[in-house]
């Protein structure tokens, strides 16, 4: 076991499970990824995409069945979970609940065999950092949802481990304590300078969080970018939807002029960058409601008319559902004053106008 | 949970549906006992005490609480000490799980008759066993293991056993595996785990089991007459009491030695119970939920 490291490498990485009727099917396809020391990656996806998969093999809690992992040069996909000394932080906590807050987290230490001389400054360190001080002799069952989840966390980083894996942890948490927590997961992270992997399936959480993103979905990677990238240029339309793109149109191509793409509907004509190559005469646009603003476009470039079915307040602003003479609807945020069965202009400039084959 | 816990409880009239319960614990458990109580302090001749006290002054009746107690202990402490490493094996879902499970808890179908009756012809003198020994020239020495003090524990072992496993691996199948991979990733083998994951949140299971195997073991009665020999080595607590009830017809004696081998695995029980008061009692998953 070592603390330091420069990279871990997943090379084709595959988990192979009997599915219903005998019937192999990959719940992991081949994951290939470098983890670079001081990076925070998050696997981003939805349930059953084989995330937590990932996770379970790094941890050495699932054996391959293809594909290796390597820290360095030393190959661990071999190893048992025990002998690899990765943190890990686990959904439900996994706290020990029969050991107080200060012995869940020493445990690490002392399987390491480390004198308690030394641990308990570590110990008290370690709850420093995830500000429980004045809790190590209360019982897990004694502690709140948040402070159970921050002893978690300080049991799997006191052991200093080179690579910090976490799945969904934030996922019992209430809304206002997740964002806190996220914080100071963050936080944390920095302060180790170790790698951190984060399982999530909220999009919101991997965007604020990671250095970069692995969207995954059946279990095969569909795209690895910085947050920004994935925000604003997803790979395919798989990844848009999943980053919040809520209108996706089926249009037919009327015309392409290198990545630009000129679309038609009943009632809808519009233009959009290609990014990705198209199959046949029909293509899907994806667009992001808080892209679209209500008005007309410049010489009323893809600008399109329609009636207000819906409205939601949310505050700042309202998510309008506008819905076209033809039927198709577009998710819409407009100012709050629009009212029901207002017919308004809406407008999306074109290179926010993502156009993927269909799916 | 406990939605108006705090407002005065109504009536339940559900709570009526406990009544033939609770009368038949009554006239069948609570009343023969005061009554077996009461009797057991109206000798036919002497004082009250003077059943209690010819019991612990007569040579043939107060040891049988040692032998029955060197037939009980030993016997529960085999049920329980190989009942928790086999279901240990036995606690994740694997094709043998089933199996092993079901083989191992076929003799808790058969009576204890019948699996005196299968041991009389399995390991006596010129049982399968001993000629199995012999034409193998394993051991050529007589092998006694009925009608003695180790057919009676053997017989104790195959009847207690199931009970002892069926018990412990539904304790072990109640702690959340996620607990035991949590503590590999912190860097616990598969010997630390046991120790100290499974171990101490088994503890008090374990005291439960031992108990209940205990108490089982301690009236031991069928098989201390057709597997031991009733009239020395395994003369038993229970032979005792039926002796003084059924031979010589002194129902006040025989009550009062069900009394004293009552009050012994109430010694027993409340010690190992106190013993498991030192070990956390609570929820054995790792979190919420």
């Amino acid at each position: 076991m070592k603390h330091d490291f420069s990279e871990l490498k997943l090379d084709r990485v595959t988990r192979r499970f009997a599915g219903a009727g005998g019937k192999a099917f990959n719940a992991l396809d081949e994951l290939s990824l470098i983890v670079k020391r001081g990076e925070f990656i998050c696997l981003l996806g939805p349930s059953g995409c084989g995330k937590s998969t990932a996770l379970n093999c790094i941890a050495g809690l699932m054996q391959l069945s293809g594909g290796s992992i390597w820290l360095d040069e030393q190959r661990i996909d071999t190893l048992p979970p025990e002998k690899r000394g990765f943190g890990m932080v686990f959904q439900n906590y996994a706290l020990f609940p029969h050991m107080s807050v200060a012995k869940n987290i020493g445990f690490g230490l002392r399987m390491r065999g480390v004198p308690s001389s030394e641990a308990s400054p570590r110990v008290a360190h370690a709850l420093k950092l995830v500000q429980l001080t004045g809790q190590e002799h209360k019982l897990p069952g004694q502690l709140s949802g948040g402070q159970q989840q921050r002893v978690a966390i300080a049991r799997a980083i006191v052991i200093e481990p080179p690579l910090i894996l976490m799945d969904e942890p934030l996922s019992n948490l209430d809304a206002k304590l997740r964002i806190e927590t996220r914080a100071e997961i963050r936080r944390i992270h920095r302060e180790l300078d170790r790698a951190t992997i984060y399982v999530t399936h909220d999009q919101d959480e991997a965007l604020s969080l990671a250095d970069r993103i692995v969207v995954m979905k059946d279990g095969v990677v569909q795209q690895i970018g910085t947050p920004a990238e994935v925000y604003s240029q997803p790979a395919n339309l798989h990844v848009a939807r999943f980053m919040g793109y809520r209108n996706v149109l089926e249009l037919d191509v009327a015309g392409e002029q290198g990545d630009r793409i000129a679309l038609r509907g009943p009632d809808i004509g519009m233009s959009g960058v290609r990014k990705q190559p198209l199959k046949g005469k029909r293509a899907a646009v994806a667009i992001r409601p808080e892209e679209i603003a209500v008005g007309q476009g410049p010489g009323g470039v893809n600008t399109i008319t329609g009636r207000v079915d819906n409205v939601e307040y949310s505050g700042r602003d309202s998510l309008l559902d506008v819905v076209t003479s033809s039927g198709t609807m577009l998710h819409v945020r407009g100012p709050v004053t629009t009212a029901l069965n207002d017919v308004v202009h809406v407008y999306v400039p074109v290179e926010r106008v993502l156009v993927y084959p269909l799916d | 949970m406990a939605v108006g816990a705090t407002t005065r409880p109504q009536f339940d009239s559900t709570l009526l549906l406990v009544v033939p319960a609770a009368a038949f614990m009554v006239l069948l458990f609570i009343y023969p006992f005061v009554y077996g109580l009461v009797l057991s302090f109206e000798p036919k001749e002497g004082g009250a005490l003077a059943n209690y006290k010819f019991f612990f002054t007569t040579d043939n009746e107060w040891p049988t609480i040692w032998t029955t107690l060197k037939l009980a202990l030993p016997a529960t402490l085999i049920n329980v000490g190989f009942a928790l490493p086999i279901a240990y094996k036995m606690r994740v879902k694997s094709p043998y799980q089933r199996w092993v499970t079901t083989i191992l808890v076929v003799p808790i179908t058969l009576g204890t008759v019948l699996i005196a009756e299968g041991m009389l012809t399995y390991f006596g003198p010129k049982g399968w066993l001993s000629q199995f020994l012999q034409f193998f020239h394993l051991y050529d020495g007589p092998i006694r293991l009925t009608h003695n003090y180790w057919g009676v524990l053997i017989s104790l072992v195959i009847s207690g056993f199931p009970f002892a496993f069926l018990l412990i691996l539904s304790y072990i199948t109640g702690i959340d595996p996620v607990l035991a991979r949590a503590a590999s990733t912190l860097g616990a083998g598969p010997k630390s785990q046991f120790r100290h994951i499974y171990l101490p949140l088994l503890a008090p299971g374990l005291a439960m089991c031992f108990c209940l195997s205990f108490v089982q073991a301690f009236s031991v009665f069928p098989s201390a007459i057709l597997l031991g020999s009733p009239a020395g080595p395994t003369r038993v607590i229970s032979i005792a009491a039926y002796e003084a009830a059924f031979e010589q017809y002194d129902y006040s004696l025989a009550s009062a030695i069900a009394m004293i081998m009552g009050f012994v695995q109430l010694v027993i029980v409340a010690a190992v119970l106190g013993l498991r008061n030192m070990f956390y009692r609570g929820p054995v998953t790792g979190g919420k939920g």
